[in-house]
């Protein structure tokens, strides 16, 4: 195997598919990149056996100015590799390689030698037909996954709450995740037929990596579903995740469909006067802030204690109030998180008591962003 | 014979360090054994004074099932479960609550619309 090509380009590459390539990983190929060289082009894969990333360099693109002299196939150390690569004089690269899988990186006057692997040794990726499927924009699934991940579980311990649970059907895709504490949920339209429908689990982490591929170059969004794979396409990238088993709990009877009170904040403002509050509280065992709603006499008050270090109030600034006085106390940190996803848009939170979970949407288009904080009880 | 000595001392300090880890393991079992027996033991009391209390009532007049909030008894139960620190919803029943932190599950099986 043997090619020529440009370094910026390869670079380029090569940074996408090192997201996937972890140094920690118990089967220790994996630490590798693997190159695959044909007449047609340059594959690069790297992988975590959680995540793939696979990208192809084509032999036509002459921007990249690819010479092959041999096909076949090597596995590198993806991190000497990669800092070999960015630290190279010229604008070219040579790469060679030798008997025993010995392999020569040359650029200029400087040449290095390095061991690489067997590349039949490397896990075969899985392979998923394009029978199922589904066209995404770039932009709106970008914002998906920053909306819902934000409410992923991070403990292990309850495997299924790390994902984001996707269901696909009557030609929308609905977005789920919840840590138990907060939940986010997004809905948004395919224009796809009617009768497709998936019930799939998306490790958040995976579409955490995905989310970081999205750069502002892209449009659109090639989704693939397979039994336990989803795979995802990029330009010429390829995004493969393993897929989470199991049921993931009812949540649709955990939204509300009713409230007592409601207000109406300016996103923005409210987060500043959450996270003024939160100074405090932070320092306190229990991590929580207090709000007092009372409609009667037109005031939103924020509390934040914090018995050693001293207290905070603050009178809020509310578009709307109505409905019953309540007294409701959370943390602060899930609030944040919360508004952070809404933006600059005015959003409406819904109360029903001071023990059930409240909900907070965007004030126009109620159906397609919710999100849900359960309060903390204080005595 | 130095270096033997390094190993001796080296493969001495092993097995102790595995000793003590397997003593502290059998220390964890006993203790979680018995925080378990604890609260056990702690709502089995409870009930015993529920049922004594209402032994004491004798025939007084039949007591509301439902308290402030509409919870029926069972629903009660949960709640004090629940704040106790157990999980009570069917995703995670009888574990910890880690810090304390609410469940919307839990939140959701005490509270919700008796539907």
């Amino acid at each position: 195997m043997k090619f020529t090509i440009k370094r910026a380009a390869f670079i380029h590459n090569l940074t996408d598919v090192q997201r996937a390539i972890s140094s920690k990983t118990t089967i220790p190929i994996l630490t590798g990149l693997k190159m695959e060289l044909t007449q047609e082009g340059l594959t690069l894969i790297g992988s975590d056996a959680d995540i793939s990333i696979e990208s192809f360099l084509s032999v036509e693109d002459d921007k990249i100015e690819l010479q092959i002299d041999s096909t076949g196939s090597i596995v590198l150390p993806a991190r000497f590799f990669s800092e070999i690569v960015k630290r190279l004089p010229e604008e070219t690269m040579t790469v060679e390689v030798e008997d025993n899988f010995l392999t020569k990186i040359t650029s200029g006057s400087s040449e290095f030698t390095i061991n690489g692997l067997d590349a039949n040794n490397y896990p075969r990726l899985p392979e998923i037909e394009d029978t199922n499927k589904l066209m995404l924009s770039a932009d709106v699934l970008k914002q998906l996954i920053s909306q819902t991940v934000i409410a992923v579980s991070n403990q292990e311990s309850r495997p299924i709450l790390t994902g984001v649970h996707m269901v696909i059907q009557n030609s929308e895709l609905l977005a789920v995740a919840t840590d138990s504490h907060r939940l986010s949920q997004r809905k948004i339209h395919l224009d796809i037929p009617t009768d497709v429908h998936y019930d799939i689990i998306i490790p958040g982490k995976s579409l955490t990596e995905l989310s970081r591929t999205l750069t502002d170059g892209v449009d659109t969004v090639e989704m693939r579903i397979a039994e336990n794979q989803v795979m995802f396409i990029v330009d010429h990238t390829s995004f493969y995740s393993r897929l989470l088993e199991g049921n993931y709990p009812d949540t649709e009877r955990l939204i509300p469909t009713s409230s007592t009170t409601q207000i109406q904040f300016d996103a923005p403002v409210l987060l500043a006067a959450i996270e003024r509050a939160s100074l405090l509280s932070h320092e306190s065992r229990n991590n929580v802030v207090k709000l007092t709603l009372s409609p009667a006499d037109s005031t939103a008050t924020i509390y934040g204690n914090s018995p050693d270090v001293g207290n905070v109030e603050e009178s809020l600034h509310f578009e709307e109030l109505s409905g019953e006085e309540l007294e409701i106390s959370f943390n602060p940190d899930y609030m944040k998180d919360a508004l952070r996803s809404f933006g600059q848009a005015t959003i409406d939170i819904a109360f029903t008591s001071a023990l059930r979970p409240f909900t907070l949407m965007p004030s126009e288009d109620h159906e397609d962003f919710i999100q849900l904080i359960t309060p903390v009880r204080t005595y | 014979m130095k270096q033997k000595n390094l190993y001796d001392s080296f493969l001495q300090l092993e097995q102790e360090t595995q000793q003590l880890l397997s003593q502290l393991d059998v220390i964890k079992e006993t203790m979680s054994g018995t925080l378990e027996k604890d609260a056990e033991l702690e709502i089995e009391n409870e009930h015993l004074r529920q049922r004594l209390e209402e032994l004491q009532k004798d025939n007084a007049s039949k007591n509301n099932d439902s308290d402030e909030n509409g919870l029926s008894k069972s629903k009660q139960n949960l709640e004090k479960l629940y704040e106790e620190g157990y999980h009570v919803c069917r995703e995670f029943y009888g574990s910890r609550r880690e810090n304390d932190e609410s469940c919307m599950f839990c939140t959701d099986t005490i509270y919700e619309d008796h539907h």
